[in-house]
């Protein structure tokens, strides 16, 4: 499956929401609209997860590397209410460890984790 | 039948008609068009002249005995050779049901016996435009499949290297036994898995996966490789402490540009001791069945190569019996899903191996391998399959 994305500005921050699989076939369209985010200067990336099905060995890897990337400049990024076989999948590379994962928006901006 | 002589690039029009004055006024008037011109007076002779000579454009009379000019269509759309042909039928009335006919049984466009000299030339003329393009498309579909060949041969002899890479199965130690299975998914694979003696009671394995498909997952899997040979690893390591070793490793391969990355469980077998030490990272794919019927997973969630460049990664260890036996495999194995995707799974991998038993080591790895190709209705791997199996001998140092 294809994988939609679009971009809406938060107070500090941007949350992508994101549709569709995160898988090696759609890694360059997801690079180029994190990328661009960053590039504007974005310091808080919220990834909103809720529509995303599957994720794969290729997205694991993508999701590290925007995390590192947005470090490198200064920034974060979190995740929004991924479902929970991708949430399973993601647990066996620990990305909450590198990403924090949310149930809602509002907590995800105040950067204060709840159980997730 | 007559054929014209024309020079290179002249465009080649076949007439077929039984009816000698129309076929030869029409030939006449297409060779003052510049074009050669084939004629056949029958759709028999029709259908061997377009074998043999491939015009351009075949203009065809509907009425005609024995083979009427439907049928003719019918004929060369049927043939795998002839189908792309382009055919112009000529009624001598043109009834609107009767053209419809005519299209469905394969004619692709249509000409009035009574059409003008201008309306001949100009639906020629359209014949020959479409021809061209669906030559074009011959030529360029032939060129890609040429080349897509060359690309598979070279494939075909990277994953030959690949696989010399592979270790040869047998006694690799005193009182050690391995065989192992091997399924890249696209000929070449990013799995890669190795055993290296250390010294006379140790032995170190690997099995790492290289996440992303094909040739450069295959190039970083073989590069990594190059790492962690034995003279490497002393150099760089110091060591043969798996965690040590994954530490060092995380170091030395950050995500790609693209966010590539390893994943990777490396183990120690020390015969004389009989202790297996281990260290993965974001690899879960080690089964330990013991002799006494025990199946346990050897391993934890934790971070791939390169996702967290300051990363420890921490050696676990556990004494061995003799006859125990260790699986190490690559995902790929159990991540195979039924038509409506339902994964196959640790868990019923894990009863698999269970319910084998003792059976001899390439014995479980067959037949496991046979459950998953079972589960998936297929003999097809979306990924790589890559499956090691060692055994601590009955009898080793006894």
């Amino acid at each position: 499956m294809s994988m939609q994305t679009k971009e809406r500005p938060v107070p500090n921050g941007v949350v992508l929401e994101m549709t569709g699989d995160l898988t090696y076939a759609n890694r360059e369209q997801f690079k180029t609209a994190v990328e661009t985010i960053r590039q504007k200067g974005c310091r808080h990336l919220i990834l909103n997860m809720a529509e995303v099905r599957f994720v794969d060995s290729s997205g694991l890897g993508l999701l590290a590397l925007v995390s590192q990337n947005f470090k490198l400049s200064q920034g974060k990024v979190s995740m929004l209410k991924p479902q929970s076989y991708v949430r399973e999948i993601m647990s066996l590379a620990n990305i909450q460890k590198l990403i924090p994962v949310y149930d809602n928006e509002q907590d995800a901006l105040a950067g204060h984790r709840r159980a997730a | 039948m007559s054929t014209f002589a024309a020079g290179e690039g002249t465009r080649t029009v076949l007439v077929v008609d039984d009816e000698p004055t129309a076929r030869t006024a029409l030939a006449a008037r297409l060779k003052r068009l510049g074009y050669r011109v084939i004629e056949a007076g029958d759709g028999k002779a029709g259908l061997e002249s377009l074998r043999r000579e491939r015009p351009d454009l075949t203009i065809l009379d509907w009425m005609m005995p024995e083979m009427d000019g439907p049928s003719f269509c019918e004929q060369v759309r049927q043939d795998p050779e002839l189908l792309s042909s382009q055919i112009l039928m000529m009624t001598s009335h043109d009834q609107p049901q009767q053209i419809a006919e005519g299209l469905a049984r394969g004619a692709d466009d249509f000409l009035s016996k009574a059409a003008s000299k201008y309306e001949i030339t100009a639906r020629v003329q359209a014949g020959m435009r479409t021809a061209t393009l669906i030559r074009r498309l011959e030529d360029v579909t032939e060129e890609i499949r040429r080349k897509q060949e060359v690309l598979e041969r070279e494939l075909l002899s990277a994953a030959r290297y690949v696989e010399s890479l592979l270790p040869a199965p047998g006694t690799p130690l005193r009182g050690v036994q391995m065989v192992h299975a091997y399924r890249p998914s696209l000929g070449l694979g990013g799995d890669l898995f190795n055993i290296v003696p250390w010294s006379e009671d140790v032995l170190t394995l690997y099995l790492l996966d290289a996440s992303g498909h094909g040739v450069s997952s295959a190039l970083r899997s073989a590069s990594f490789s190059t790492f962690l040979r034995r003279e490497n690893l002393l150099h760089h390591v110091g060591s043969s402490d798996p965690g040590a070793i994954l530490t060092e490793a995380n170091r030395q391969f950050p995500l790609t540009e693209d966010g590539n990355y390893f994943t990777i469980i490396f183990a120690k077998l020390d015969v004389r001791a009989r202790t297996l030490s281990y260290a993965t990272a974001g690899h879960n794919g080690a089964l330990l069945h013991r002799r006494s019927g025990e199946v346990r997973w050897l391993a934890r969630p934790n971070f791939p190569l390169g996702f967290d460049p300051s990363t420890t990664y921490l050696t676990e260890e556990l004494p061995l019996r003799p006859g125990d036996r260790l699986y190490v495999l690559s995902d790929g194995l159990y991540e195979v899903p039924t038509s409506n995707g339902e994964l196959w799974g640790q868990d019923r991998l894990e009863q698999t191996v269970h319910a084998f038993g003792h059976r001899s080591l390439s014995d479980v790895l067959s037949g496991t391998i046979e459950e998953a190709v079972r589960w998936q209705g297929h003999d097809h791997f979306p990924d790589d399959v890559a499956l090691m199996g060692i055994e601590l001998a009955e009898k080793a140092f006894s």
